[in-house]
């Protein structure tokens, strides 16, 4: 008798809530881009008659719960969301379906999307397994004020017998953080946390000064020229031009250095842009743009792509609903919604959105950037590329290896990795 | 009656080590009445002072659900991990079931890292329909309070109540009158004690919660830290989120404060 009325609950208790008409479950962080979404989601409820519920977790968490899930063979989640980090792994463990077929027969069209991101979080190796769903290339978000006041304009033309201006090169940017950095002023501020954060912020000083990670056969190209004047570079607006601490802050503590005002420059992702005209978090309100992060010369961009892309799971229990919710989220009047929102897009299209532009009039800035970006090198290891270059990069900016050692040393791990995945022969 | 600045130097000394307790906590408080923008203020300044983000945690957030999530696990997971582990602490007590094997055995459960126990439980709860409900996690948490509890318990039933009982037994009583009469009240502060240390356990958990809850059995470790996100920590919510998990703690506190300090140090003393 106990016996079946344990059963009986745990039955019951276990099914409650699966019973109802379909859902569509997915897993994501907690953005604000997550936020716009859910918030749209009534009116595809509404159209489709499928219920869409969204679990939000926090990132770091994010694959330590997605992975068993992706094993299994029929997991929780009908579609999930991928980091670019991801794609690799994701991709040569078949944890994803392919969407080529889904997209064909529905006439889907994946032009749209800016080219950078479909190759970052779109396809991979010529099949599609994701719908690129927001960006997040880091740019340069800079003080306009500080540029605009005249005392600076003289000092600095009276310093270095050029205009201060929106730079256009890498150069020319560097001596306005020398410039500013002054009376408990600061330059710059970095996010030198390792891994992640230095890698990713560095990674754009590697790009502006002309920098590559591989060339087309997966060769490390880090030991170079501009790999040695971007830890160099690095190391003086981390120690010379920034804040005590920022070798370990991550982007939370930096960002609050510059919305405190503290800071005339930081390199950080695109979507900050909109918190800092938020009263609530920023001192700095109206006075912060965005821009590419400045090249080796004036039509070259040095920003780091990043992005996060839609996904069917291999072990998905209904990916078709799935796919109805997929192609509806990124049609072009549902991202066009979420831009308006607050959203970082990722087609081409919604940034020449006449009603897109009128409210964000940085847009154009943002497109450009996306456009001139350059990508971080995706493959199955990208997660431990990351690991070593935020070890070696930290030993370099601490003063306890020469940046020829360090990239030295980037480069042999680099190379056994790519030659461990298959990419490097 | 000391002189005075006898008594001074030990104040002192106790009310760093209290500051030092105490700061944090004080300064979670403040910063959950104010904004992002004033938390981070350096020199600090009083700034804006208002209850926004209590009421952002309930509309932004879904608070309330982590809220009751945790609220019911952690009470179900105690409820149940409680009279088991009394009776089993007074059969190892008692009549030393299964011999030090089995007492270490029941010791070595928890000295296994809680990953190697959830890819087991998400297998079995997946195929059992258990993923992603709360039963599950009762019955997650239970791996963890359930051993960690009796372990705790045996010291209570080991000492004078056996003479206690003996002396039950002579005036008649069974031996189930002689436990639920005689030794179960004499070890009551210990199993109150133990009670409210599995209901912080199951409470405070977060791997088990992470892997195996889903969007409506999220608890609130899992939530909370959902609040640091890729576009920065929200810690203004954060913080008030953080004082509202706190409260049934210190609701707790001052009615079970005496049984935990005498149960904690009965259990050191033996």
């Amino acid at each position: 008798m106990l016996k079946k009325l344990l059963l009986g609950s745990v039955m019951a208790l276990g099914f409650a809530g699966s019973a109802s008409a379909e859902t569509v479950n997915i897993l994501m962080e907690g953005v604000p881009d997550t936020e716009y979404v859910k918030a749209l989601v009534p009116e595809f409820t509404k159209e489709t008659g499928i219920e869409v519920n969204l679990e939000v977790v926090n990132y770091a968490e994010m694959h330590t719960k997605l992975v068993p899930q992706l094993v299994a063979p029929k997991g929780s989640y009908s579609a999930i969301v991928v980091d670019f980090y991801w794609v690799g792994e994701f991709a040569k463990a078949g944890w994803m379906q392919p969407l080529d077929d889904r997209i064909k027969a529905d006439n889907f069209d994946t032009s749209a999307y800016i080219p950078a991101l479909m190759d970052l979080v779109g396809k991979v190796d010529g099949t599609t397994y994701m719908l690129p769903f927001y960006n997040y290339a880091m740019g340069l978000t800079y003080r306009t004020d500080l540029l605009a006041d005249a005392k600076n304009q003289a000092d600095f033309k009276a310093k270095y017998n050029m205009d201060l201006r929106v730079p256009e090169t890498w150069d020319e940017y560097l001596k306005q953080v020398e410039f500013f950095t002054k009376d408990g002023f600061y330059g710059v501020v970095n996010q030198g946390l390792r891994p992640d954060p230095i890698a990713m912020e560095w990674s754009n000083y590697l790009f502006a000064n002309g920098g590559e990670y591989h060339d087309a056969s997966w060769k490390p190209t880090l030991n170079t020229e501009a790999g040695v004047k971007a830890i160099e570079q690095y190391s003086a607006n981390v120690n010379k031009y920034g804040p005590v601490g920022s070798a370990s802050f991550g982007f939370d503590e930096a960002f609050n250095v510059m919305a405190q005002g503290k800071a005339y420059s930081y390199i950080t992702y695109n979507f900050f842009r909109t918190a800092y005209d938020d009263p609530s978090k920023s001192a700095v309100v109206g006075k912060v743009e965005i821009m590419p992060v400045p090249g080796p010369t004036a039509d070259k961009g040095g920003s780091l792509n990043g992005a996060w892309g839609w996904a069917i799971p291999k072990s998905s229990p209904n990916p078709d609903a799935a796919w109805t919710f997929l192609k509806w989220v990124e049609s072009k009047e549902i991202t066009k919604k979420r831009a308006l929102a607050g959203g970082s897009p990722t087609r081409t299209d919604v940034f020449d959105d006449p009603d897109v532009l009128a409210k964000y009039p940085y847009y154009p800035a943002l497109k450009k950037l996306l456009l001139t970006s350059h990508n971080f090198a995706v493959f199955t290891y990208t997660p431990q590329l990351v690991e070593v270059l935020g070890r070696e990069l930290s030993l370099a900016v601490a003063g306890e290896k020469s940046p020829q050692d360090a990239l030295a040393a980037i480069e042999v791990e680099f190379t056994e990795l790519a030659k461990k995945d298959g990419k490097l022969q | 009656m000391r002189p005075g600045w006898r008594n001074i130097i030990p104040h002192i000394v106790l009310s760093v080590f209290s500051l030092a307790i105490l700061l944090p906590l004080i300064w979670v408080v403040r910063v959950s009445l104010t904004d992002k923008l004033t938390a981070y203020k350096i020199p600090p300044e009083i700034g804006h002072v208002g209850i926004e983000n209590y009421i952002e945690i309930f509309s932004t957030y879904p608070f309330e659900r982590w809220f009751f999530n945790s609220l019911i696990v952690a009470l179900a997971s105690t409820a149940i991990a409680l009279p088991l582990a009394t009776a089993m602490a007074y059969a190892f007590a008692r009549f030393n079931t299964g011999g030090a094997f089995l007492r270490l055995g029941v010791l070595a459960s928890q000295m296994l890292p809680p990953i190697i126990l959830v890819l087991p439980l998400f297998t079995l709860f997946f195929s059992t329909g258990l993923m992603q409900t709360r039963l599950g996690l009762i019955l997650a948490h239970l791996t963890i309070s359930l051993p960690f509890l009796a372990w705790m318990l045996v010291s209570f039933f080991e000492g004078d109540s056996a003479s206690l009982e003996e002396a039950a037994r002579i005036d008649g009583a069974t031996r189930w009158q002689a436990f639920i009469k005689i030794a179960v009240p004499v070890a009551a502060p210990g199993i109150l004690a133990a009670g409210l240390l599995g209901f912080i356990l199951s409470w405070n958990e977060f791997l088990f919660a992470l892997v195996l809850s889903g969007a409506d059995s999220q608890t609130l470790p899992i939530g909370l830290a959902s609040m640091e996100t890729h576009a920065g920590v929200e810690i203004a919510p954060l913080a008030a989120a953080t004082v509202v998990s706190l409260l049934p703690v210190f609701a707790l506190l001052p009615f079970l404060r005496k049984y935990l300090i005498k149960g904690l140090s009965l259990g050191a003393l033996k």
